[in-house]
């Protein structure tokens, strides 16, 4: 599988990376047979959250098992000294291992949060400590808001090395600030940071739990996927294309085989196949009746 | 108002700021919203069809920039008689334009165009080439344009090859720049293919006789099967009148 350099890391990132939020939707058993699964087809980042029910602790006896293979990437949405400390130690313990290559500030939304992970006692003095103790390597941000947040955030983080936002052919298609990932993307690609994609195979939002209840839902995923094999593979084949160094798999593991495929496969997409996809995306979801042309 | 992709690509390597610009058929307005994005000074948006005129003015009433209202004139007009002096714009688009136009109708828009564009003027051409033999969207097209002969004694669509524009644009003094591949494969979506179905239909009504029920049920038919296609090519020209 392709790899690319994840920024200044020093690490080259498969042009995949999994999603390990899908082990919890798994029993132990079928957990670890997923990350066999993965590894088979030489995925070298995974990444994980707290926050994903028990994706750490299914996680952890593969991890252990493999951890050379494994560049792991983990996040916290404690934005103060004590809790960032707390989370990662408790990760730490979850997983099993003695160090997390990538520790993220997960979820950044509010610029009230970039003042407090910034702020003598906010997450990220925590996270320069881990560093320097040799608990984490590498200082990353994620987040799916604004992306003016995110360029603030880009600015104001001199340590940071990665950032992970959503990038997909709906948002490219829209022109509005408010979904300008594009330039978070060219911003970071600027500064030798490295760029991680998340909601590639987002299709839409869920119908309100009215229409469909939440435990009526086909997939795992916070947002509709795309589900054909075809379809997945032009979403990654789009964000890869968009020169991120890597695209996260989907978080159900119904989903990981196909991207799986798509990734091993991936030999770019040109321009005029790109604008076709966004095109197709805009048009579906357009308010503009009747619309001949492109 | 998003800006298409296809848009943006045919107009990121043309001059279009403190320009003087026509929207040549402004279907739904996807290059007025270009147009003004790109700083134009001033965009006419010229259609012969109400509803569309009625649409772009609205959806440019939906741009942030509170100037874009200021700089867009949207003209109800055909384009074989541009209700503009002669050598007064810097710029026009015909985007997604020729299809719609059957040779004659090509013919005399081409050279209205040329009439109120200034020396040294650009043109961008933006079309489909034919569309694929084995593509399905060409069974719907053909059933669409049977009707529009029936009905009006013209085809509703012709899908010009980028080659022939190139020449025929020529033919009318302007110098060809550059070609670009805007969108392959097209993406005729469910949108699209229900809007061309309706159109089938609508104009199946005035053809003569039993044909006209043949051919609006052969379109819902063939829309029905269709849903959606992504096939053929979408090209963008660019021309410069010589000064």
């Amino acid at each position: 599988m392709e790899t690319r350099p994840l920024g200044d890391t020093g690490h080259d990132s498969t042009v995949t990376t999994f999603g390990a939020i899908a082990l919890n939707w798994l029993e132990q058993e079928g957990a670890d047979q997923l990350v066999e699964h993965v590894l088979d087809y030489g995925v070298n980042h995974f990444d994980v959250a707290p926050t994903y029910g028990d994706a750490e602790l299914k996680l952890g006896p593969k991890l252990r098992q493999h951890r050379e293979e494994i560049f792991l990437g983990c996040k916290t949405q404690e934005r103060t000294y004590e809790g960032a400390w707390r989370k990662l130690e408790r990760s730490l313990n979850r997983l099993g291992v003695e160090k997390i290559d990538l520790y993220q500030v997960h979820g950044l939304e509010y610029d009230e949060e970039l003042d407090a992970i910034t702020g003598d006692d906010g997450a990220l003095a925590a996270f320069r400590e881990a560093k320097e103790q040799g608990l984490i390597d590498h200082v990353g941000l994620t987040s799916h808001g604004d992306p003016g947040l995110i360029l603030d955030a880009l600015d104001r983080i001199d340590d940071l090395e990665s950032v992970m936002f959503p990038l997909n052919p709906v948002v490219a298609g829209k022109d509005d600030d408010e979904y300008d990932y594009e330039a978070v993307l060219a911003r970071a690609e600027a500064e030798n940071i490295g760029t991680l994609g998340i909601k590639a195979f987002a299709g839409g939002s869920w119908p309100s739990t009215d229409e469909l209840p939440e435990a009526d839902r086909p997939f795992a995923n916070w947002y509709r996927p795309v589900t054909a094999p075809d379809e997945i593979r032009e979403r990654f084949d789009f964000a890869a294309a968009q020169g991120l160094t890597s695209v996260i798999s989907a978080g159900d593991p119904k989903l990981v085989t196909m991207i799986l495929e798509a990734a091993a496969d991936y030999d770019g997409m040109d321009e005029a196949a790109q604008r076709s996809l966004v095109e197709r995306v805009r048009h579906d979801d357009s308010p503009v009746p009747e619309q001949l042309h492109h | 108002m998003d800006v298409p992709k296809t848009v943006a690509t045919a107009l990121d390597d043309r001059s279009v700021a403190g320009k003087r610009c026509l929207e040549a058929g402004a279907g739904v307005g996807n290059a007025t919203a270009g147009l003004l994005a790109n700083g134009a000074d001033r965009v006419y948006a010229v259609t012969n069809d109400r509803d569309h005129a009625r649409t772009t003015r609205r959806r440019v009433g939906e741009v942030d920039d509170s100037t874009a209202g200021d700089r867009l004139a949207v003209l109800e007009a055909d384009l074989r008689a541009v209700p503009l002096p002669d050598d007064s714009v810097d710029v026009i688009t015909a985007h997604g334009l020729c299809n719609v136009l059957e040779p004659a109708a090509l013919s005399a828009v081409a050279k209205e165009l040329s009439r109120v564009a200034a020396p040294g003027a650009g043109l961008v051409v933006d079309d489909y080439d034919p569309i694929p033999d084995d593509a399905a969207v060409g069974d719907l097209f053909a059933v669409e344009n049977a009707a529009s002969e029936l009905a009006r004694g013209r085809p509703a669509l012709t899908f010009y090859p980028a080659a022939f524009l190139r020449r025929f644009f020529a033919g009318h003094g302007w110098a060809f720049e550059r070609e670009r591949t805007l969108l392959e494969p097209v993406p005729w979506t469910e949108s699209h293919v229900a809007a061309h179905a309706d159109r089938a239909v609508a104009v199946a009504a005035d053809c003569p006789g039993e044909s006209g029920e043949a051919l609006a049920a052969a379109a819902r038919r063939l829309a029905a099967e269709i849903e959606s296609e992504s096939v053929g090519r979408m090209y963008g020209l660019a021309f410069r009148l010589p000064v």
